[in-house]
């Protein structure tokens, strides 16, 4: 028999390798499985979605009496909710929606300013110019948009639905943060859990795109723009009232998100 | 112009201009959104003078996500699936927006000088690379001879 001809070490070579040709592409099946997961919520729901009352959220804890008493107490304080698409975007997206509908009424020039200086800040920390510049020159429309006359709510919702832009203005506000966190890594690090460093972190959960944000990434921005953020927690806990943590923690909120485990949308106040 | 389109055009253009060394790539003819690219193997590396040939395919979603990038050439390398699939973090999980065609192509030519054998695509490959260095490079030669035929 052909076997019998080669020598042992050889042909459990032969058997690993030709084992290797079938191992599948794990890969692939796991990208593939998440694609069909993504696709479905990308079916049904806008990346931003309509103003909608804030009582919508009653129909949808029907029977359940702690986030009914949370309801209502959020019904007391905001009008309004904005729903964004849980795709671990969500809070930057409602950060940046919500922020350029605030500079209707507050002062726009001062924060295009902050806007048109952050991307320096970020080339002096060493980010690639060449891709730097293609994110910023696209966020920059965006936020430009608000000093036209023309634009109104509509056009910000049609903005933010339109993939082009909304995304790169989701990527803008993560580089935005990420410059943050490096900017001040000595701070930083004591809040980072394992063994990573403050650029490692930023690299793995900050920068890329549908990574979901915590404490720190909120801390981040809201603190690189100098724009504050009240965001209200509504959970399990023992509370009758939806809590509030404002970042940075002494400044007084310009925009409002509501937290329900794993995702943010965007508050209106009464 | 749609964003992703315009991005495709400048990376190429960068990649025209401030080409890395020992990496290549340009759109298909007909199609912006499937390159063809060339690594060669890096020196001092049982990859040496080997020319090696992928194919990277953008989605509309580029650059928010990574493109899928494939060996069209034959690879015995633990981080490289039998179908020429790369097991690289930065194409999967740790994709960031503001890596460019220069930058994927100029990890993947790290990743054939610094092999990752605890996360195998190819077990035999990073099995070899561990216990039997002098099998693993003859196995890597003959790829690279391979290459001058593909």
């Amino acid at each position: 028999m052909a076997d019998d001809n080669i020598e042992p070490d050889q042909a459990s070579f032969d058997k690993g390798y030709s084992e290797d040709a079938n191992q599948v592409n794990q890969d692939d099946l796991i990208l593939q499985q998440s694609k069909n997961i993504e696709k479905e919520i990308s079916d049904s729901i806008m990346l931003v979605g309509d103003k909608e009352d804030i009582m919508v959220l009653e129909q949808q804890y029907i029977g359940d009496e702690v986030y009914k008493g949370k309801v209502k107490d959020l019904a007391r304080k905001y009008s309004n909710l904005r729903r964004t698409r849980p795709d671990g975007n969500c809070f930057f997206r409602s950060f940046g929606f919500a922020l350029l509908e605030s500079l209707y009424h507050l002062e726009f020039n001062s924060f295009r300013l902050i806007a048109e200086k952050s991307k320096d800040k970020l080339l002096e920390l060493g980010f690639q110019k060449f891709t730097l510049e293609d994110f910023h020159d696209q966020f920059m429309e965006v936020v430009n948009l608000i000093s036209k006359p023309e634009t109104n709510e509509d056009t910000l919702v049609e903005v933010f639905n339109n993939k082009d832009y909304s995304d790169y203005v989701v990527v803008y506000l993560r580089l935005i943060a990420s410059g943050q966190l490096q900017q001040d890594a000595d701070f930083y690090q004591n809040f980072i859990e394992g063994n990573r460093t403050v650029f490692e972190f930023c690299r793995q959960e900050v920068e890329p795109m549908f990574k979901e944000s915590d404490h720190i990434h909120i801390i981040a921005l809201s603190t690189a723009l100098d724009v504050g953020v009240r965001v209200r927690y509504m959970d399990r806990g023992d509370s009758t009232e939806a809590i509030a943590h404002d970042f940075p923690e002494d400044k007084p909120p310009q925009i409002h998100l509501l937290y329900r485990p794993g995702h943010y949308d965007i508050l209106y106040p009464l | 112009m749609e964003s992703q389109n315009r991005r495709l055009m400048r990376d190429f253009k960068r990649l025209q201009e401030d080409p890395p060394t020992g990496v290549s790539g340009a759109p298909t003819d007909n199609n912006i959104m499937i390159w063809n690219a060339v690594i060669f193997g890096p020196h001092d590396t049982p990859f040496e003078d080997g020319t090696f040939k992928l194919t990277v395919e953008f989605t509309e979603e580029y650059p928010n996500k990574p493109p899928t990038v494939r060996f069209a050439s034959k690879m015995f390398h633990p981080n490289v699936y039998a179908d020429g699939g790369i097991c690289l973090d930065i194409l999967q999980n740790r994709w960031s927006p503001t890596y460019d065609v220069s930058a994927i192509l100029t990890s993947i030519q790290s990743l054939l000088s610094d092999p990752n054998p605890n996360s195998p695509a190819n077990s035999m490959a990073a099995q070899l690379y561990k216990e039997n260095r002098r099998e693993y490079e003859k196995r890597v030669k003959a790829c690279v001879e391979q290459s001058f035929i593909d």
